[in-house]
This record gives C-alpha cells, structure tokens and sequence, in this order.
C-alpha cells in the first residue's frame, strides 16, 4: 500500500495513467526493459541501414553515370581517331594508285613509245616503271583488238593474250575512263595481284597499257601509316571481298567481314567480328572501286576504360565497405552508450522510487514513533507522579482521589495511544468489504449535519451546498466515503479563524463524480502543499491533530480509483477536489 | 542525606512542552524533588520566561507546533548563553539531537523519560554552568 502519492496533486495526468501507474514493479520494470531494447534495436537498425543506403546509394549513382559518361567519350574519341586514320589512308593509298597510274601514262605517252614493241624495248620499260616504284610486276601493251601485243615480265606465255573479254578493258573502253584498277586476283604465280590499265587513242586507234602491281605494296603502305597496334587495316572490293588484308585475318579475295555502302566520306559501322564487338571506319578509294576498312575492337578501344572502371569498382567497393564497417560500429557504439544511459536511467529511476517509498515508510514510522512516545511520555510522568505519592519523604496527598485522578491520566493516555494504532490500521486496510451504492449528495449532508453539531460550533462557520441533482451513485463503503468527506471538512474548518464560508460543490467532471469543498480559511504555504498527504503531518498543535485526516482520506480515494487535487492560495482560502470514477451502472437508469 | 540534596539541587529549572499533561506531571515530579519548575507551553513563552525569570536549566521538547524546539534553543542561547539546554526528543531519530549537541544544548532525552535519568541530567547540566560561570569569573578578576 502506499499511503502518499506526489501525483495525488498533479492535475494533467489522465485517468487511466493514474489508476495503473506503480511505484515499482519488477514484471512491470521487465516489461520495459523490453520495450526500451527494442526501441534501441530499432534504432541501431534503421540508423545503420539509413546511412548505409544514404552513403552508398548517391555513390553508386555517382559512379555509374561517370562510368556512363566515361564510356561514351573513349567510344567517341575510338571513333575520331579510327576515321583520322581512315581519311589519312584513304588520302595514302589513293596518292600512291595516282602515282602508280601518272607512271603508266608518262610511260605511254613518252616520245618514241613504239606501239609495236620489241621484247627489248618492253624490257626497258620495266625497267623504267621498276625504277619508279618496285611494285610493278609486269607490264603490257594491248592493241585496239585487245590482244596482248607486247610483254615484259615473270610470265612470257602472256604474250599474244586477247584480253578483250575481261571485264576490266571492257570497262576501261566503255566507260570513256583513261585508267582503271582492276580487282584482285590471283596470278599465274598463284599470288596475289592487281592490274592497272591506262588507255590512249594514237591516230584514232585505242592502245591500252596495262600493269599488275604486288598488293603487298599496298599492304606495307597500310602498315606504315597505321598508327599502333590495335588498328588494322584492309581493302575490299565492291563485292566485299579483300583486296588487300593482313595475312592474319584472311586472303585475299575471301569476303571480308561486310560490304560498305556507297560513301563520300568516312564512315562508321559496329559489328561483331568473331563474336568480338568491333568498330569499323570505312572509305571508297577515288582511284580504286574499292573501299577501306579501318577496324578496332571496341573492347580494345575501351581498354583504358576498362582498367578505369577497375579501379573505380574496386575501390568504390572498398571505401564502401570501410565505411560499412565505421557506420556500424560507430552507430553500434553510440547506441550502446544511449542503452546503457537508459538503463542508468531506468535504474536510478526505480532506485529514486524505492528510496521514496522507503522514505514513506520512515516518515510513517517517525509519526507513529512521535505520536505514541507522547502518550508514553504523559504515562510514565503520571506514573512517576504516583510513585512520588507514596514516598513518605515528599510528604504528597496519596489519598483515593488524588490516585483515582492520575489514573484517570493515565487511562486517557493509554486511549490516546490505541486511537492512533486503531487509525493506523484503518489506513492499511486493503480489504473490500460489504459495498453498496452511495448517493453522494446524501453522504455530503448526513458529514454536513454532523460536523455542525459538534466541530462548526464556536466558529461562524456558512456552510453552502451547491449539490447536482442527478449524479451517479458510487459503489463503495458508505462510511469511508463520509470520512474523506469528514476529514476534508474538519481541515477546512480548523482552517477558518473565527468566521468563514464552506462551500461544496457536486458534480460531473471528465466522466467522474466530482466532489468540490472551498473554504475561505488560511490557505496551504506551498511549501506544506506537497505534505498534506503524508501520514502524521500536521500543523495543527498538541493533542489537536493526528497527521492522518488527509492521508487516510487519500487512502480511501485512491483505493478507489480517485484521486484528491488541491488548490491552495495562503490568505485566501483552500479547495480539495476530489474525483470519484463511476463504477456503478444501475439497471433502471 | 534528603537534606543535603534538597540543598544541592535548589535552583530554576524551566520545562518547556506543549503537551500540557506530561509538563505538568513532570514538573510536579521535578517541584516534589526541591527544584523551583517554571513551564511554558511553546517557544514564545519560554522565551518571554528567560528574560523575565532566568532559568538554570532548561528543558526544551523538540517537537512543538508554532515555534520549534530547536528555534527556540537558538534563541534562548542568543538571549543567554550560560542558560544549559536538555532537548527532549518523542522522536526515535536522534540525528537532530546530536546535530543540536553540537550546536550547543548540554544533552538529550528520548520520550517517555525515566525521572531519575531526568535528575541526573539536569544536574549534570548545572554542574557545568556553575563550572563555566566560575572560570569566567576567574578570568575577568584576573586580567
């Protein structure tokens, strides 16, 4: 039981909170133990997830569209750099065909050309193209029927040749072109190699001076304007095939890996090569039909980026991880620290509630102390008042009388001392007998009409009754609810000097039978305000006043599941609210 | 011997108490035992008595409504600081007892007191008055 309660003078608490809240409890305690781990369980995850997805998501982000951005610019300057290449080759090969052509014409169109050469003379002349340039293999000159009429080279049978159902002299007479680079083919040598033809019209007669050329020649003029390794270089014809190619990657005259389209300048086409991803500049010659493939994988072109996003995951990863581990532990530290300062808390808490209760208990057992020692004291001075009596060197009247007279004393000292036990055991009564419904108001007057015979009388004392008609009556022990009355009103009373209202007010407030008595007596210093409760607490003199009226009053409303709130002005008057829950239902209302 | 006590133990003592029934059964006590018993019933009025009519000793109760034992100790001691305290105490707790000893009161007693232990107290207490009143006379004859 607790007889005093801080709380009895709090006005904001609501009512459930009142009735439920313990001092201490030790299921309760581990209730909440429970509650506060889990809310710092709670913590600690949601902190650590929070900042984990709050630190890695935007770098995640972040390096993806870097990784984004990165890609996009190699593959744009891949590109750039693959057509430069392209264009420079392109500009190559067609100077070296041009150079190659300008050698046939100078040859064709030199003073004293024979037009029925002499093997001799054929021999001369390549020479002459040999010593401009070692690609020219042989040379020949075709007649207007197209017959072969002079030859010089690796193969002699050549001589005589009608080449007048080749493809490539009919073009050449046909298309009113001076020269014409023909395909690849491969030779009598079973090599690789080229012809290049140019005409001219001697006397209304069209002779045609053709040459094959090592495409090799061509390949090594490639090889030497490729800058770095990675790019590769070839020649294909219109039909895709390859005219000139690296050893490695195919022959000549296979089909090379796509047909370009017809083009003016360099342009840029993406295929899987051998299941490699691979970018393809490409070009038509102006000297040639044929056109110029410039390929790199792109994974080679991406190569630095490849190392870049290496490095970028690897130590995002890292850094990520790192920070990982310091957000947990530091997170797991800082809620530890919270943990354990809650559980200080809770401790302290339940140690303050101990101690109070502790301190209840000494402060009840000071007053008991106080209270029966007095009556004690009054004993055995009376006793020793009669023992004096009859000691014959005192010479003291020891008649009957005198005797019956400190006897008398004492007896009214003794009953002194059993009212204060019998009103300690009242006030730790924790049983539940016979309850009925009370009427308040009844219980009110019945408290009224008593205490003006007896305690109101001596003082001016106007008591008013402002009592609601219909309230609800309380289940409850008629005689204890008449009590907290009669002890509040005694307070009031004793309150008052000589002259003075009371004022009591029934009623309902927040669902509860509201009780209200005002007195206009002396008022509570704040100082007493929060002691009034306490057992044995009094300010009232002497014999005057047990402490009790109020604590026992608390008592009784408290088990009842009221509560006592006091308002104090000191000169102006004290008013105690007490608020009953309703807890009878009749049937009939 | 009852003569020679008589003798010794003539002087004021003064019973302070707001319980009026163990002041005056105590004092009776203290009257039939040769002691001159001034009482007074709370603080203000034992005051008013040691200006007016100076105890030897003075029995002080702790516990008093309106003015408290301890108040009234301090006071009494400002109006004369040779005047020797006994607290009476109906409080099991002695801490404020002893803090008063310091302060000064001669000794204490707890609630309900033996009267022989009372006698000896108080004349204890005036045993050391007299001593002290002694030196200081001594000590201002003898600059």
């Amino acid at each position: 039981m607790r007889v005093w309660d801080m709380r009895l003078l709090q006005d904001d608490l609501p009512a459930e909170k009142r009735r439920s809240e313990h001092l201490y409890d030790y299921a309760d305690s581990e209730e909440n133990r429970r509650r506060v781990n889990q809310h710092f369980d709670k913590l600690q995850r949601g902190l650590i997830i929070g900042l984990i997805i709050g630190f890695l998501l935007p770098n995640a982000l972040l390096a993806a569209y870097f990784h984004y951005q990165f890609t996009h610019t190699l593959r744009s300057s891949a590109i750039l750099n693959l057509q430069t290449v392209a264009d420079n080759q392109k500009n190559s090969l067609d100077l070296y065909l041009r150079e190659r052509i300008g050698n046939l014409y100078n040859l064709l169109l030199s003073p004293g050309f024979a037009l029925a050469p002499t093997k001799a003379a054929m021999n001369d002349y390549l020479r002459i193209l040999t010593n401009f340039h070692d690609g020219f293999i042989d040379v020949g000159l075709i007649n207007p029927k197209g017959v072969q009429i002079g030859y010089a080279g690796a193969s002699p049978e050549l001589l005589g040749k009608d080449y007048s159902d080749t493809p490539w002299l009919q073009q050449l007479l046909k298309e009113d072109k001076h020269h014409i680079v023909s395909d690849s083919y491969l030779g009598s040598r079973q090599n690789a190699e080229f012809t290049m033809a140019v005409r001219h019209t001697f006397a209304g007669k069209v002779y045609v001076l053709r040459a094959t050329l090592d495409p090799d020649k061509l390949y090594m003029l490639l090889r030497s304007t490729v800058h770095g390794g990675s790019v590769e270089s070839a020649l294909v014809n219109a039909n895709g095939q390859y005219q000139v190619v690296d050893p490695k990657t195919g022959n000549a005259t296979d089909r090379g890996p796509f047909v370009p389209p017809l083009t003016q300048s360099v342009a840029i086409h993406e295929q899987d090569i051998d299941e490699t991803s691979t970018l393809i500049a490409y070009t038509w010659l102006k000297e040639a039909p044929w056109a110029l493939l410039v390929t790199q994988p792109l994974s080679v072109a991406q190569s630095g980026m490849h190392q870049a996003r290496l490095i970028l995951t690897v130590s995002l990863i890292s850094i990520s991880l790192l920070f990982c581990i310091i957000i947990f532990f530091t997170i797991r530290k800082l809620t530890n620290d919270a943990r354990r300062m809650a559980d200080k808390g809770r401790q302290l808490q339940e140690m303050l509630a101990h101690a109070s209760k502790l301190a209840s208990i000494g402060e009840l057992a000071a007053g008991v102390a106080h209270e029966i020692n007095n009556p004690l004291a009054i004993i055995m001075a009376t006793s020793g008042v009669i023992r004096d009596m009859f000691n014959p060197a005192f010479d003291l009247d020891n008649s009957t009388e005198a005797l019956y007279k400190e006897l008398t004393v004492i007896d009214n000292a003794a009953t002194r001392a059993k009212g204060i036990t019998k009103k300690l055991q009242e006030m730790g009564k924790t049983r539940m007998p016979q309850t009925e419904p009370c009427e308040i108001n009844t219980q009110v007057e019945t408290v009224v009409n008593r205490l003006k015979k007896v305690e109101f009388k001596g003082k001016a004392i106007e008591v008013e009754l402002a009592l609601s008609p219909d309230l609800p009556p309380i289940l409850a022990e008629c005689e204890r609810l008449r009590q907290v009355f009669n002890n509040i009103l005694v307070n009031a009373a004793d309150a008052i000097q000589d002259k003075g209202v009371i004022t009591i007010t029934t009623g309902i407030q927040d669902g509860m039978v509201a009780i209200t008595i005002a007195d206009t007596g002396r008022g509570i210093p704040q100082k007493n305000l929060e002691r009034i409760f306490h057992p044995f607490f009094t300010t009232k003199g002497g014999s005057l006043g047990t402490g009790l009226g109020l604590s026992i009053a608390a008592s009784i409303v408290k088990h009842l599941g009221g509560v006592i709130k006091v308002n104090s002005v000191v000169g102006k008057g004290s008013t105690f609210t007490i608020l009953l829950p309703t807890n009878f239902y009749c049937p009939l209302h | 011997m009852q003569n020679n006590m008589e003798k010794q133990t003539k002087f004021k003592v003064l019973l302070v108490d707001d319980e009026e029934i163990f002041r005056e059964a105590t004092a009776r006590q203290l009257r039939v035992r040769g002691f001159t018993v001034l009482t007074a019933d709370g603080g203000e009025a034992a005051l008013e008595l040691v200006q007016s009519d100076p105890p030897e000793v003075v029995l002080l109760d702790q516990e008093m409504p309106g003015m408290h034992g301890s108040e009234t100790f301090a006071a009494i001691k400002e109006i004369n600081p040779l005047i020797e305290v006994i607290m009476l105490t109906g409080n099991t707790s002695v801490d404020n007892a002893l803090e008063l000893m310091k302060l000064g009161t001669f000794d204490y007693l707890m609630k309900p007191v033996n009267i022989e232990e009372l006698l000896y107290k108080i004349e204890d207490a005036h045993a050391r008055k007299q001593l002290i009143e002694r030196r200081q006379r001594s000590g201002s004859t003898t600059p």
